[in-house]
């Protein structure tokens, strides 16, 4: 979506606005033509909207990965690129080894989860975008793109929802 | 997971409508504000500073200057002499203080993850100020550290960066597993401290100007709250409320083997692991418990979030922990004291009646018998300058405990004509200094983050309601997430 | 009796990497507590004075110190002198816990040697060290006028925050390996001398290759007097105490 010529619907309470998702869906306004903003995490499934992708939880098996082999190089590689003997043990010992794959695996995880975030959500921006400050009062945004020619029918299909105000989406500085 | 099940409705006798209204006042999740108010107060607590708040604070910052500044900077130009460590104590007060800090970082995930994978909905309101606790507290542990070390210069040297010498870490040692446990556990800490702190921040930057707006506007990183924000966010936190738990757990055990591993008495045990985890959880939540009453006394609307419903639960958790403390306490007592090896009897003996022992007695009545005899009564609970008094004594035992196991069992050892003694030394002002850097940190935070999560306060009350079941009314939790 | 093959045989025995080659015997028939051994130890291997306060309270650095332990109650008393340092552990529970591998064994000499230069200071290895023997560099300890001549060239002098201990004067086994290369041939037994052992006046302190049957250390360590010190914690020592002949001691 290009956020321009957009509509934006305000609603306070949940339930017209999922009244208001099956009208636009009734109006033949695709589920892609169609962004919720909201304070508190609404589900899809609350509004009847199509299933959200991420890739999150794959960024952090991949990240469990990557901090395994990290893990490999530090308790396997370092001793083979310089090998120290110390107190009776084997250059490779398991057990420390272990904790220290352990270690570095979960780092890997909890690193690639939170940069997933950065990466999926598409962080940091801040170049102006449509918003409302309303929303994070707890109001349910829905973010409308439909031919020019629709726009009054719209308007008023969501007006009779109960929207509180629709009007042309502006650009504001985040 | 009795402990966390909610108190249920269980006056009779009284109007339906009364009782109703009481469990509105109990409970904050069924007690909802329209969303633009509760922001609004949370808004309202970070600003006003009073002139008192800035005097407690330059207090604060001027003993960070005497304890981590001046003191430590000396000790670091003459050596640890100034410190009381000696042979055969080579371990002081700064080992204490490490695990006394790592154990109350513990409390944050504990309430934060434990609580949320368990669903017990009244970590609500203080997850945030627990996370808090335990960034600030790790952070002071790191100084801890530091300040041990004979050339703290050199400490990067811990780090595996490749170098000139082609030198690496010794991955053998317990105190390199503890360094790459404490960063992950920092690392992870910190960001699951972010990572839901963003929807806040977007909240503050919609309602502040000025100086502020710039800054909530860099950190809420352009945050919106769209499906897909929200989505990607849900995910990543569960994933952290599930694998930080496991780092949680490793990261004291590991703390705990560096003692358990060494080749002496006392230390040699196997259930020093999940003694110690249970330790760090017991000073952790003793301490979540404290700073509630601090933040609910000194920071505007705080009682709202916070209420007696919290101390209560909190409460029952100190009561369990503090068994669960004194079972492991006893196993490794048992088994040490049944084992009749001659170095771990002295050993025994000297930790009950040597010079220390008053503290190791200090202990068994701060851990065991002050939450014991109090903690069982629902008023106590429910009182919050009674909680904070509860707290202190409970992290006064858990400090004994660690000094018992530093630096009065090194004084003992196999070598009868080298045992010692530990008189502590620079290393109680640094400690000072240490508690009110974190002090100072978590003034300075109330003032910039917003301190409870309105968001998951939101949700919560979405989530809850009053139900009636024949002419009882109950509280009804829906499965929101 | 037929051997049960279910039930696995014990047998002592060094793992590669760990059986000794420079070791020692102590002779705690003869030894007199004299403490020459302690002085002597201090000046070849410029062991800083650390003035009486700290001393007093267990900061002395010694690298080898006499326990003197009473035996019996006044005034039936028996004293016993027992000198000990760093027992070279082939098996060395100091060295695994150093996380900048400051405390490692030498593969070469068989010692367990302390890199100075590598120490941050954690002073794990002496909380880990069964004999307490590893001393730490509190402060900076100065060493007025004159004693400054006094320092030893060969040995390294330490800063404030670093963990040394008794090296079995590596320095001076280094002496005599050069000297027997120049001249093509093997040291030979008692060519190198630690100073302790050099300054013992009743010759109570053996070094020598433990490795060589046929040296003066591997004789007495063989005599049936011998043992080590805490020997069941399995740290395998490189120091032989022997005990119980027939001198009758002082006391």
């Amino acid at each position: 979506m290009t956020e321009k010529n957009m509509l934006l619907a305000l609603f306070q309470e949940i339930d017209p606005a999922a009244q208001a998702v099956d009208k636009l869906r009734a109006m033949g306004i695709e589920n892609e033509h169609v962004n919720v903003i909201s304070g508190t995490p609404i589900t899809e499934a609350m509004l009847g909207r199509p299933h959200q992708w991420t890739n999150v939880p794959r960024l952090a098996m991949g990240g469990a990965v990557g901090g395994l082999i990290v893990g490999i190089f530090f308790a396997f590689g370092t001793p083979a690129l310089y090998p120290v003997y110390v107190g009776g043990q084997p250059l490779y010992p398991v057990p420390p080894s272990i904790v220290v794959l352990f270690e570095l695996t979960m780092l890997g995880i909890m690193l690639s989860t939170f940069l997933g975030v950065f990466l999926d959500s598409r962080f940091p921006s801040y170049s102006p975008k449509v918003y409302v400050p309303e929303i994070s009062d707890g109001y349910i945004a829905l973010l409308i793109d439909c031919a020019p020619e629709q726009e009054e029918e719209v308007k008023k299909a969501m007006t009779e929802v109960g929207a509180e105000s629709v009007k042309t989406a502006e650009v504001q500085p985040l | 997971m009795s402990v966390m099940a909610k108190p249920l409705a269980h006056a009779h006798g009284h109007e339906e409508h009364d009782h109703e209204a009481e469990l509105r006042k109990e409970h904050l999740l069924l007690d909802p504000k329209p969303r633009g108010e509760m922001n609004a107060m949370v808004m309202d607590m970070m600003g006003g500073t009073t002139w008192k708040f800035w005097v407690v604070a330059a207090i604060m910052g001027a003993l960070v200057l005497w304890g981590l500044v001046y003191s430590w900077g000396i000790m670091i130009a003459q050596g640890l002499g100034l410190a009381g460590v000696n042979q055969p104590v080579y371990w002081g007060l700064f080992l204490v203080h490490t695990v006394f800090w790592i154990g109350i970082s513990h409390a944050g995930t504990f309430v934060s993850a434990l609580l949320r994978v368990f669903k017990a909905e009244f970590r609500r309101p203080f997850t945030r100020a627990a996370e808090l606790m335990t960034t600030f507290s790790l952070a002071q542990a790191a100084v801890m550290i530091f300040a041990h070390m004979g050339r703290v210069w050199l400490a990067y040297w811990m780090f595996p960066l490749p170098n000139q010498r082609q030198l690496w870490p010794n991955f053998h040692s317990p105190l390199m597993w503890d360094f790459l446990a404490i960063n992950t556990y920092l690392l992870s800490s910190t960001m699951y401290l972010f990572l839901p702190l963003i929807p806040d921040l977007a909240m503050a930057r919609d309602r502040s100007t000025g100086w502020r707006r710039k800054l909530y506007s860099i950190l809420a990183l352009g945050w919106r709250g769209t499906e897909g924000e929200w989505t990607h966010l849900r995910h990543a936190l569960n994933i952290f409320a599930f694998a930080i738990l496991p780092i949680m757990f490793s990261v004291h055990t590991i703390v705990s083997w560096d003692f358990a591993v060494a080749m002496r008495p006392g230390w040699s045990s196997t259930i020093f692991g999940p003694y110690f985890v249970v330790g760090a959880i017991h000073s952790g939540v003793a301490a979540v418990g404290m700073v509630l009453v601090a933040v609910r006394a000194f920071i505007k609307n705080m009682d709202y979030f916070i209420r007696p419903e919290h101390f209560d639960a909190l409460g029952k958790l100190m009561l369990i922990i503090s068994m669960a403390w004194a079972y492991f306490f006893f196993n490794d007592f048992m088994v040490q004291w049944y084992g009749g090896d001659r170095w771990t009897d002295e050993l025994l003996h000297f930790h009950e009646a040597g010079k220390w022992g008053w503290i190791w007695f200090l202990m068994l009545i701060c851990n065991i018998a002050v939450p014991w005899l109090t903690l069982w009564n629902k008023t106590i609970r429910r009182t919050p300058w009674a909680m904070f008094i509860i707290g202190l004594l409970i992290n006064v035992g858990m400090w004994a405990e660690r000094f018992i196991i530093v630096p009065v069992s090194l004084a003992i050892n196999r070598m009868p004509f080298r045992w010692g003694d530990y008189e502590p030394g620079v290393e109680v002002p640094i400690f000072i200094g240490s508690v009110a850097f974190f002090i100072l940190l978590y003034m300075l935070a109330s003032r910039i983050l917003p301190l409870v999560p309105v968001w998951e306060v939101q949700e919560g009350q979405m989530a809850h309601s009053i139900r009636k079941y024949g002419k009882e009314p109950v509280v009804t939790v829906s499965d929101l997430e | 009796m037929a051997k049960n093959h279910n039930i696995p045989e014990y047998k002592a025995e060094w793992k590669a990497g760990e059986e000794g080659k420079w070791g020692m015997a102590i002779d705690m028939d003869i030894c007199t507590g004299c403490n020459a051994c302690v002085a002597a130890c201090a000046m070849e291997n410029n062991i800083p004075f650390v003035g009486e306060e700290d001393a007093g309270y267990g900061r002395g650095m010694h690298w080898i110190r006499i326990e003197r332990l009473w035996e019996g109650k006044y005034p039936e008393v028996k004293t016993e002198f027992q000198p000990v340092m760093c027992q070279q552990c082939g098996s060395a529970p100091c060295e695994p816990v150093c996380p900048v591998f400051a405390s490692v064994h030498s593969q070469a000499e068989k010692l367990n040697v302390q890199v100075y230069n590598r120490c941050v200071g954690t002073r794990y290895c002496a909380n880990n060290c069964p004999y307490v023997v590893r001393t730490f560099n509190w402060r900076d300890y100065d060493r007025p006028e004159p004693l400054n001549n006094q320092l030893n060239p060969d040995v390294t002098v330490r800063q404030r925050g670093v963990m040394e201990k008794c090296t079995f004067c590596v320095q001076r086994i280094h002496k005599a390996q050069d000297q027997a290369k120049s001249e093509g041939r093997e040291v030979f037994d008692g060519e190198v001398q630690p100073a302790c052992a050099q300054a013992c006046p009743a010759d109570a302190i053996v070094f020598g290759r433990i490795d060589d049957p046929e040296s003066r250390v591997s004789k007495l360590a063989k005599q049936g007097r011998g043992y080590k010190l805490l020997e069941d914690l399995n740290t395998l020592p490189q120091v032989t105490y022997l005990k119980g002949g027939s001198h009758v001691r002082n006391g």
